[in-house]
């Protein structure tokens, strides 16, 4: 409008609407995720601690009464969402609190989970865009061959796949890097109980907030970057900000002990589990096929649009149309697509991590299912669905920062 | 343009679609493997019957134990795939253990399909509040992984009360309410948008015929691909579930990796892994679920070339 007063009124930002919309999403869909967990552990689940063994009626009726488990469901759903505001997932069967249980297993999860998918992404990303642009037949065979295996394979063979080529040059390579052939040594402080002293939760904690915040802030940055043309920050984003990660851990005097924990191999020796760099690789390997086919799918529908014609014919050059204009306008399907393949990778994920005996949410989920804890099941299917949202968001961001139009849309 | 013309427009439109179908690679791809399976399952019964008979059951998938060699043995003549660490013959569970899988893929898909269909036709031509429900509520179900919760639903459960089509029909509802509802809905809100849907209205067609008549039909081809990509997920979480569980004389693709792994463990250093076992478990699982992925993607390519930038 032009008489002005439209434009005098003041205006927000757009992302500030944009962050309040996606906030209420965020609630909404926890308040709905969490009822419908509730009702697959007390509908659907056939066991509980409380009626495990042969426990008389009575004896049971009283330990239901006990762990409060006799209460109606929307009670406990009332409660449960109070607590969850406050960080507490409820208390498990045998008397400690959930999030006391998660808090040494979650960094594990997350470290991997943000190092493995940003790996598999960059990989499935670069394969796709030049996979629907080379069209040899034998590229184009290749590239399918290679997504649906990864798509279709079974995780613990993969796992054991792993383990059995990539054991030796990665305990090879922990010799060569320098560290101490046994990891006691680093971590002596600790054990011992000495004031101040790193232990290893405290170090996977800070790999795993530093690691989120690196990538959250490259995507963005990335996303930004490609609008705006700069295309050496939107190649450089994401490894750089694995990378800048991993400098800034050493500069703080961590290196050593981050490196222990990527390439620990103490848990289970004969085996040679329990390597989160193994876990890296699987993860990897299981991600980077769902994004390669949603690329390379996303590239093909853009190949017909006028606009390649159109820069063909003022004589850009190939790569010039491929990566400015073709990945740019299929970038944002992409982004919104990987989130329907989240549950799908972070099953695999689960899988992988467990076959590896670390210790993440995998093995306290499986052992919780092992000894029918179903408040510890409860608590990680609602944190690995708050690590879901969080992940949608990102994306929403990415997607909201690429493509203006996606800013004011309602949903 | 006379009814008569139209009619015959249609006709070559599918008949385009059809040999589009009918030709694409991928989709022959995956419908030859599933016709080796296809194969694989009746002939296991019929080998046992006759082949097989009479040799103190050695070849039975459940049973079998060949007294004249040392177990796990490699693949040989008398044993095509070798046999298991507890005897059994390899080929023999392989074609024993494909058609519970085919059971839980053709279960999980069919689920997937009717739910995501019906809610996404249904948000998409009421809109409003019932819109905003069901795309909530998928959103939410997203979260949850079909694959662990068909485990914590069925790990204690006895085998005969879990059995494929129960780990098939829990897989799909879950499937179906999440990522295939999101999906299909999506398509959905694209195709009421279309001048025709204003035409039908006019034309005084309620909800139920809309429904039905002119959103559903547009959706079956992506139901059809969700469906697919899900029966691959199915496959994967029966074999985990078979894996984890692994007891007794059950037999599937999961209990073959199981028991490959479990013994070279065991005997690591001591005997040589035996491949033959995991190998044949594994390429059962992906190759029937990289069958049921090559129909899905090959559907999408060949139906709708241009949508493929909105699905998965």
């Amino acid at each position: 409008m032009t008489d002005g007063t439209a434009s005098r009124a003041p205006r927000l930002p757009w992302f500030v609407a944009f962050l309040g919309r996606r906030f209420v999403w965020a609630l909404i869909t926890t308040l709905i995720f969490v009822a419908v967990i509730l009702f697959v552990m007390e509908v659907w689940v056939p066991y509980s601690w409380a009626t495990l063994g042969s426990r008389s009626p009575a004896a049971e009726e009283a330990l239901r009464e006990l762990l409060g488990l006799d209460r109606p469901l929307p009670i406990r759903y009332a409660e449960f969402l109070v607590g969850l505001a406050g960080g507490d997932l409820g208390t498990s069967l045998g008397g400690r609190p959930v999030a006391e249980l998660l808090r040494d297993a979650l960094p594990v999860t997350l470290t991997v989970f943000i190092v493995g998918t940003v790996i598999g992404w960059i990989v499935g990303e670069l394969l796709g865009r030049l996979g629907s642009w080379n069209r040899s037949p034998a590229a184009g065979a290749g590239i399918s061959v290679a997504g649906i295996l990864s798509a279709a394979v079974f995780p613990p063979f993969l796992v054991f796949v792993l383990v059995a080529t990539l054991r030796e040059p990665l305990l090879a390579a922990r010799e060569a890097i320098g560290l101490p052939t046994d990891s006691l040594e680093l971590w002596r402080g600790a054990v011992i109980g000495q004031e101040g002293a790193l232990s290893p939760t405290d170090v996977r904690w800070v790999v795993a907030l530093s690691l989120s915040a690196a990538v959250v802030g490259a995507l963005v940055a990335r996303s930004y970057a490609r609008r705006y043309g700069l295309r050496w920050i939107e190649l450089l984003a994401l490894p750089g900000a694995l990378l800048g990660t991993a400098l800034g851990l050493w500069l703080g005097g961590l290196g050593p002990h981050a490196l222990d924990l990527l390439y620990r191999v103490d848990i289970s020796v004969t085996t040679g589990r329990g390597s989160p760099a193994l876990a890296l690789i699987g993860i990897a390997l299981i991600s980077f096929g769902q994004v390669m086919l949603l690329m390379r799918a996303g590239m093909d529908a853009q190949r017909a649009e006028d606009y390649v014609l159109t820069g063909r014919a003022k004589g850009l050059s190939e790569h010039v149309v491929r990566d400015r204009h073709v990945a740019r306008n299929a970038i944002a399907p992409v982004l919104a697509g990987s989130f329907l393949t989240f549950p799908t990778v972070l099953a695999g994920m689960m899988i992988v991590e467990y076959e590896l005996e670390m210790h993440g949410l995998s093995s306290v989920l499986f052992s919780a299912v092992e000894s029918q804890d179903t408040p510890v099941i409860m608590g990680i299917l609602v944190v690995l669905g708050l690590i879901g949202i969080g992940f949608r968001l990102v994306t929403d961001i990415a997607i909201a920062t690429i493509d203006p139009r996606r800013r004011y849309a309602r949903r | 343009m006379t009814s008569n013309m139209r009619a015959a427009q249609n006709r070559a439109a599918r008949d385009r679609a059809r040999i589009a179908i009918l030709s694409h690679p991928k989709i022959l791809l995956g419908v030859a493997i599933l016709a080796f399976f296809g194969l694989l399952t009746v002939a296991q019964p019929v080998l046992e019957a006759t082949i097989w008979s009479g040799q103190n059951r050695i070849y039975d998938p459940q049973f079998g134990f060949d007294h004249r060699i040392a177990h796990p043995s490699s693949p040989s003549f008398d044993h095509w795939l070798g046999t298991s660490s507890t005897g059994r013959d390899v080929f023999s569970m392989l074609a024993f253990a494909t058609r519970p899988t085919l059971v839980v893929a053709v279960s999980a898909g069919a689920t997937i399909a009717v739910i995501s269909v019906l809610l996404g036709a249904v948000a998409a031509v009421r809109e409003g509040w019932v819109d905003e429900v069901v795309s909530h509520f998928s959103d939410a179900m997203v979260l949850l992984p079909p694959l662990l919760a068909v485990y914590v639903l069925g790990i204690w459960r006895p085998s005969g009360d879990f059995g494929a089509l129960q780990v098939g029909l829990s897989f799909g509802v879950l499937y179906g309410l999440g990522p295939a509802t999101a999906t299909v809905r999506a398509v959905a809100m694209t195709v009421v948008t279309r001048p025709f849907m204003d035409a039908a209205r006019v034309a005084g067609g309620g909800d139920a015929w809309l429904v039905t008549r002119h959103v559903m039909p547009h959706l079956y081809a992506h139901a059809a691909v969700q469906a697919m990509i899900g029966a691959t997920g199915a496959v994967i979480a029966d074999a985990f579930l078979a894996y984890r569980s692994a007891i007794g004389e059950s037999v599937g693709f999961g209990l073959m990796v199981y028991d490959g792994i479990v013994f070279s463990e065991l005997m690591a250093g001591i005997a040589d892994t035996p491949w033959w076992i995991m190998l044949a478990g594994a390429s059962g699982i992906t190759l029937l679920a990289a069958a049921f992925y090559l129909l899905g993607t090959g559907l999408r390519e060949a139906l709708d070339p241009r949508a493929t930038s909105i699905l998965h």
